[in-house]
């Protein structure tokens, strides 16, 4: 089964190469490098609709993020989550409130391309229920630590990000591995109007859990001038995870909308 | 009713009447895409005024055009497009008198008769972004015909025309871009939006 799922993932990875592509937006669950323009604004909503073997979860965020200047973005991100346990409790709250900091530290430009690299650091906060799952609502403080690199052209998009979580009161501590390729179908227009593929993976190793698992998912994306409209489905490659936590499947809602 | 009718008429084309333009063409790397474009876009909406923008994300070309009366700068649309997060390569404005200004390099046939002038100056750096920044600035002007910075002595050895430049103005436009001289200093908020690997130590006055 393992088997299957390494060559599904390969042949995903070799199908992204060998589309005809032009141009593209921001990737949906993995991170960019590229901030636009000092001084603006950006209203996000991704609500995630996901299922564990823990349970069902319907995670609701509203994040807006500011670019202070070229190199330097904040943001905050208020979710709500709500949850139907397989234990049988269910309930809505509040979930972890997250804040956000990135920082730009290399940028080498060229003719309808650029390659940017990024420090980024994500803070969550222990306002959300103890629901154990990673990401949307453990109860806990974590601090995650990582770089953002993103090369983007006329053509085709590609964005990495290698970071680490760490949580003080737990042994939930990771190491992820973000590669995200975006692909449009319609040729590059300004002002633009686009309809994007992208192909995004995930990994996570839990070494104090002996845990990992590789998510794959497949998004697509409508983006007007300044709004998208974000749709994609995760599902697991590898699911190494302990009982309880492990993944089964995501479905992705979203919407940016930037002023 | 005659009179009435003609003050109405000289009003409304006083009113209707175009404000002369200025238009501005830019050269700009690092659209990677058309959100890209858009950030571009936005950051120039702040000069209240802008009109006729276009952006050809293939080509990198942006034009627009601005109230003649306000004066836009060449350097405030520079500034303008790195706060945007892009690299300006090459600006051209046509002033609505006729007047053109540009940044980009004088060619050699215009310097050969002119009295050129070798000099080495101290330049605030670190690295080979710094190097990339100091020789774009300098590139800008007009009458430079070499220019070549050392990270390790912090010397620019640049030859100009001496009469289209001098000392001066030329560290006056690598101040502008960023990067302290002896002349000149560079603004604190310029200073501040330098990437880390470019934060040199600042020169005391």
């Amino acid at each position: 089964m393992k088997n299957q799922f390494k060559s599904l993932w390969f042949i995903a990875i070799l199908g992204a190469f060998q589309w005809a592509a032009f141009a593209q937006g921001p990737p949906i669950t993995a991170d960019k490098p590229i901030m636009l323009g000092g001084g603006s604004f950006t209203a996000k909503t991704l609500i995630e609709h996901r299922k564990t073997d823990g349970g069902t979860f319907r995670y609701s965020p509203l994040m807006l993020h500011y670019v202070i200047h070229s190199n330097a973005l904040v943001a905050l991100h208020i979710p709500r989550i709500s949850f139907d346990l397989a234990s049988g409790v269910s309930g809505q709250s509040l979930a972890d409130v997250k804040l956000l900091g990135k920082y730009q530290f290399l940028r080498i430009d060229g003719t309808g391309k650029t390659f940017r690299m990024v420090a980024k650091t994500l803070q969550t906060l222990p306002t959300g229920a103890e629901l154990g799952v990673m990401e949307l609502s453990a109860g806990l403080y974590q601090g995650y630590y990582g770089l953002v690199a993103g090369y983007e052209s006329l053509r085709y998009g590609i964005s990495m990000e290698l970071g680490l979580n760490h949580i003080p009161q737990g042994d939930l501590d990771f190491l992820q591995h973000k590669l995200g390729f975006g692909l449009p179908l319609l040729k590059p227009q300004y002002p633009n109007r686009q309809i994007n593929l992208f192909f995004e993976y995930n990994s996570q190793w839990l070494w104090s859990q002996k845990g990992y698992q590789l998510l794959y998912a497949q998004g697509i994306q409508y983006a007007r001038k300044n709004i998208t409209f974000d749709l994609a489905y995760q599902l697991p490659l590898v699911n190494d995870m302990p009982e309880g936590m492990q993944f089964k499947r995501s479905l992705f809602l979203g919407s940016r909308f930037t002023f | 009713m005659i009179s009435l009718f003609m003050s109405f008429l000289l009003m409304s084309t006083v009113a209707f009447a175009q404000k002369p333009m200025d238009a501005f063409e830019v050269q700009v790397d690092g659209l990677g895409c058309p959100f890209c474009a858009y950030g571009l876009e936005k950051k120039f909406k702040e000069f209240k005024g802008i009109k006729e923008v276009k952006i050809d994300i293939e080509t990198g070309d942006f034009s627009f055009a601005y109230p003649a009366e306000k004066a836009l700068s060449l350097a405030a649309v520079v500034s303008q497009v790195e706060k945007a997060g892009y690299s300006p390569m090459k600006t051209v404005i046509t002033r609505a008198n006729g007047l053109v200004e540009t940044d980009a390099p004088l060619e050699v046939k215009d310097v050969a008769l002119a009295a050129v002038q070798t000099k080495d100056l101290f330049v605030a750096g670190n690295c080979e972004m710094c190097e990339a920044r100091i020789l774009k600035a300098t590139s800008r002007l007009e009458g430079i015909t070499e220019a070549a910075w050392d990270s390790k002595t912090k010397m620019l050895h640049i030859s100009f025309d001496s009469k289209q430049q001098s000392e001066n103005s030329i560290s006056q436009a690598i101040a502008l871009a960023g990067h302290d001289t002896k002349l000149h200093k560079a603004q604190a908020s310029t200073y501040e939006t330098l990437p880390m690997c470019c934060k040199y130590e600042r020169l005391k006055n």
